[in-house]
């Protein structure tokens, strides 16, 4: 679980072009989309759906489940375990 | 007459930011680099990390302009491209033809030509005209023109300028077609402030500018390019060229002797801009910092050949009473 977050991470960096960010400044519990947090937009949601399938092989077919998926890194690693069950 | 307000480039010379920059300069070499600017000083983060080169350049150079320029907001923004956003271009494609699946929207968005007057117009909150020319080598001509049309129907300042990005495969195509070039592929933006009056900040005017596609007579199309505007070939201080005007090997004496005047001051400036498609807007700026420093330039002329077929010309004018 740790090594998937640490991955995630590094991805959630290269595909957003997150610039003078690192691993060790992205917490677990990061609020993505909270200007506290990363304070990532509607471009950067559908990043996210690209890198799902793109690195993990997983589609996000329910347009719904995104605002809790895509809330932190914790949940993302979540949803990704779960859907690789 | 058309005055120039305020000047701003990024180039492998130092010019952003850097009046009399034209007195400093010298040929690109296989090492030179690009000069950029601390780009988080004109750009918010969260726009600069989705920026392309292309676009930090045009946002960046054309922020530094109207700063200069004492302008918040322009009455119109006209860009020229030649290539467009080649970074994002070539990012989607590779996108598109190796993964399966969804594509990554940034650089799809950001692949489009309109992008970079867009976003400058995004980063400005700028409602106003908003426009991108492609015309290949004669894309900042083409917008110049817009910006001087813009300007006769009653408009006061416009932001106009140009950008082109390099990208290896630039190269590596220009490699496959045997292309004969005298200097490197490379990048660059140039950005002016288009006024109707002249005012106490006016650096230079423009007098006139041409595109002309399919040119059959290049020669001869500048020399009524001059008649038009009332000026003999004796009053030019200085050519700057690009691109094979007179279609001589030695093109300094092909114009000399054309013209048949000896003393005519040539400069090819790709020798300093670099080759990009709007490199005549690099032109530009280095003929009105030169009329800057150098008081007895009256008349500059910019005769751009970048490819064969097309013809740039400006008509650049000291506005000294």
């Amino acid at each position: 679980m740790d090594d998937l977050k640490e991955e995630l991470k590094r991805q959630l960096i290269e595909q957003l072009n997150l610039e003078e960010i690192t691993p060790a400044d992205i917490d677990d519990d990061t609020l993505l989309f909270s200007d506290k947090g990363l304070g990532l937009d509607s471009i950067d949601a559908l990043e996210l759906i690209v890198l799902l399938e793109k690195y993990h092989g997983i589609q996000v077919t329910k347009p719904e489940e995104g605002k809790e998926v895509f809330r932190s890194v914790n949940s993302m690693a979540e949803y990704i375990l779960k859907r690789k069950g | 007459m058309y005055y120039i307000s305020a000047a701003s480039t990024i180039s492998h010379q130092p010019a952003f930011l850097n009046p009399g920059f034209s007195g400093m300069i010298e040929p690109l070499h296989a090492g030179s680099a690009l000069i950029n600017p601390d780009y988080k000083e004109y750009i918010e983060p969260g726009l600069l990390r989705r920026m392309s080169k292309i676009l930090r350049m045009s946002v960046a150079c054309s922020g530094a302009c109207l700063k200069q320029g004492g302008i918040e907001h322009p009455d119109a923004i006209v860009v020229g491209t030649g290539l467009g956003c080649l970074l994002d271009t070539e990012k989607f494609l590779n996108h598109a033809l190796t993964v399966k699946g969804l594509l990554p929207p940034t650089s799809f968005i950001q692949s489009t030509h309109n992008t970079m007057a867009g976003q400058i117009s995004l980063s400005l909150g700028n409602h106003g005209y908003n426009m991108t020319h492609t015309q290949n080598s004669v894309s900042f001509e083409n917008a110049l023109l817009d910006a001087m049309l813009l300007i006769d129907e009653g408009e006061k300042h416009i932001l106009a300028g140009a950008a082109d990005e390099h990208i290896a495969l630039l190269d590596e195509i220009s490699k496959q077609l045997n292309v004969r070039s005298d200097s490197r592929f490379t990048s660059g933006a140039s950005f002016f402030i288009l006024s109707a009056e002249k005012s106490d900040q006016t650096l230079a005017g423009i007098k006139d500018a041409e595109a002309v596609g399919l040119v059959k007579n290049i020669p001869e199309q500048i020399t009524a390019f001059l008649d038009r505007n009332n000026v003999s070939p004796e009053d030019l201080d200085l050519v700057l060229y690009a691109g094979s005007i007179v279609g001589t090997e030695d093109e300094e004496k092909g114009f000399q002797s054309f013209w048949k005047m000896e003393n005519l001051h040539v400069i090819n400036y790709l020798k300093y801009s670099g080759i990009y498609p709007t490199a005549s807007a690099f032109a530009l700026h280095f003929a009105v910092d030169k009329m800057q420093h150098t008081r007895s330039l009256k008349n500059i002329l910019i005769c751009n050949s970048l490819i064969q077929h097309n013809l740039g010309l400006i008509l650049v004018q000291s506005v000294e009473a």
